[in-house]
């Protein structure tokens, strides 16, 4: 209801806005992406489904003004108890490792605006963001420049994140032997302000990208982008409780601040004779939790026809795992005990490799005269994805995740009026 | 400390990008001419093409690997405008 309701206000605003602006020839451009993500590893599984909707127009030649919303409806179980071979090992009549059921909804506002002025775009947008257990309010700067005949462009970006993540209210008695970290239950009386249950804790992100894109010759483009990103505040997911003793379990705890940084470089090479352009990308990342790694992409997209294209795509992945990182707290030893300052239950800070396939089908109308009365083009995107994980450390209870496969369906249709 | 070193790395992004500005200022000569321009101002040939549809395969790649960032930016060699 609350979706049918938000597509409307959508659909109302880009006529109101598109009749506003067909009288002095202008344009807007309207976008509804829908995208279904599933996947169902040993014990666990994920169902997401993320609608969305922006619209963007041109009131003056020097101004863009865009506005959208983002939703993701999530359902499905995680791991709220992770425990290692070592201590599944030494209770072997249980089961030391359990599941919650997981529910969810997170809407996202957003607007924004770009200055144009020659050769320079000046871009500002703003974000805030909801869940039962996240709050989010985010803005951002870019300022992009074309050089050289527009064969250069460089660009600068900076986005700081306040966020909050709901948590529980941790016992300060040390004099109790109940652990002192416990997960949350659930997200009952997140940020109400009468819960004595439970508390705010801060997310702050500060994040940089700087970029350098290239035209080198009439059917050959590259790219080389920088990224850093600092995190400061609670990083760990509060739901998650990881065996570190015997008999004790703790609520994850990760380090507080993380530095991360990434440089990527794409080629964009036009093939003439087959009217395909293949895409190669690298991207090396490392931070100062110690997880590196390295990623590989290849795109292949092909005209068919004047108004249908087709694209390949594929991607390896390779990860270390973070330096606190480990399958077992406990050590494996009698008695049992906790090993380290910090303790995760998170396997993607696991070593592990991965792999994508994907394909994508676009089909554009943008025939002389406009559609339907009012649009001057009409584009609809279909796109399917399979990622597969192999994860090196990562076990329940000393029991492999099988079946690690995310699939991703995504719908995009975008008509310009 | 995160910020000091973070700091000294922003130095060595700040020389690294006058390097590249200067190594754009040398190569300029290999100018595309507008008129060379239809291939790369072809849909295929843009790094941002389809921004809706990418930023939801992102968010996925995002939220199931431990590393992110240097995912792309806008642009492309089209110089349409």
């Amino acid at each position: 209801m609350q979706l049918t309701r938000a597509l409307a206000a959508f659909a109302i605003a880009a006529a109101a806005v598109s009749s506003s602006a067909r009288a002095s020839a202008q344009v807007v451009d309207f976008n509804t992406t829908h995208a279904v993500f599933y996947e169902q590893p040993t014990r666990t599984k994920m169902f997401v489904y993320t609608p969305g909707a922006t619209i963007e127009a041109s009131p003056w030649q020097w101004l863009d003004v865009r506005a959208g919303w983002e939703a993701d409806v999530v359902s499905g179980a995680s791991v709220s108890v992770k425990a290692g071979p070592a201590y599944q090992s030494t209770h072997p009549a249980a089961d030391v490792v359990s599941t919650a059921s997981v529910h969810d909804l997170r809407n996202v506002g957003r607007g924004g605006f770009t200055l144009k002025k020659e050769n320079v775009k000046l871009t500002g947008g703003y974000a805030y963001s909801t869940e039962n257990d996240y709050r989010s309010s985010s803005f951002n700067v870019t300022a992009r420049t074309d050089a050289y005949e527009h064969n250069t462009q460089f660009e600068l970006a900076y986005a700081r994140n306040f966020d909050q993540v709901c948590d529980r209210v941790q016992s300060t008695d040390t004099s109790s032997s109940a652990p002192r970290l416990r997960a949350l239950e659930d997200s009952k009386e997140c940020f109400a302000s009468s819960s004595a249950l439970r508390t705010k804790r801060a997310v702050d992100i500060d994040s940089f990208q700087g970029s350098w894109t290239q035209a080198w010759t009439p059917t050959l483009a590259t790219q080389l982008i920088y990224s850093a990103e600092i995190l400061n505040g609670f990083q760990s997911n509060p739901y998650r409780s990881v065996i570190i003793g015997e008999g004790l379990k703790a609520q994850e705890h990760q380090p507080e601040n993380r530095a991360r940084e990434a440089i990527a470089a794409r080629m964009n090479l036009y093939i003439r004779p087959l009217k395909a352009a293949l895409r190669l990308g690298i991207r090396g990342y490392w931070d100062t939790w110690d997880v590196k790694s390295g990623a590989l992409d290849a795109d292949f997209e092909k005209h068919l026809g004047e108004s249908f294209r087709v694209t390949l795509r594929g991607r390896v992945y390779k990860q270390s795992g973070a330096v606190f990182w480990s399958d077992d707290y406990t050590g494996g030893d009698k008695p049992l005990g906790p090993r380290g300052q910090y303790w995760t239950g998170d396997r993607e800070l696991s070593p592990f490799y991965s792999f994508l396939v994907g394909v994508r089908g676009i089909y554009t109308l943008a025939p002389n005269k406009r559609i339907l009365g009012v649009m001057t083009s009409f584009k609809l995107s279909l796109a399917g994805d399979m990622i597969a994980f192999h994860y090196d450390e990562y076990t329940l209870a000393g029991t492999p995740v099988g079946n690690a496969r995310a699939y991703l369906g995504t719908l995009s249709v975008t008509a310009l009026f | 400390m995160l910020r000091v070193r973070f700091l000294e790395r922003a130095t060595r992004l700040l020389l690294v990008l006058l390097a590249v500005v200067a190594a754009s200022t040398l190569l300029a000569c290999a100018t595309v001419k507008p008129h060379e321009r239809a291939a790369l101002a072809d849909p295929t040939m843009q790094f941002e093409g389809e921004p809706h549809e990418n930023a939801a395969l992102t968010h996925v790649i995002d939220n199931r690997e431990g590393s992110a960032g240097a995912t792309g930016v806008s642009g492309g060699g089209c110089g349409c405008n």
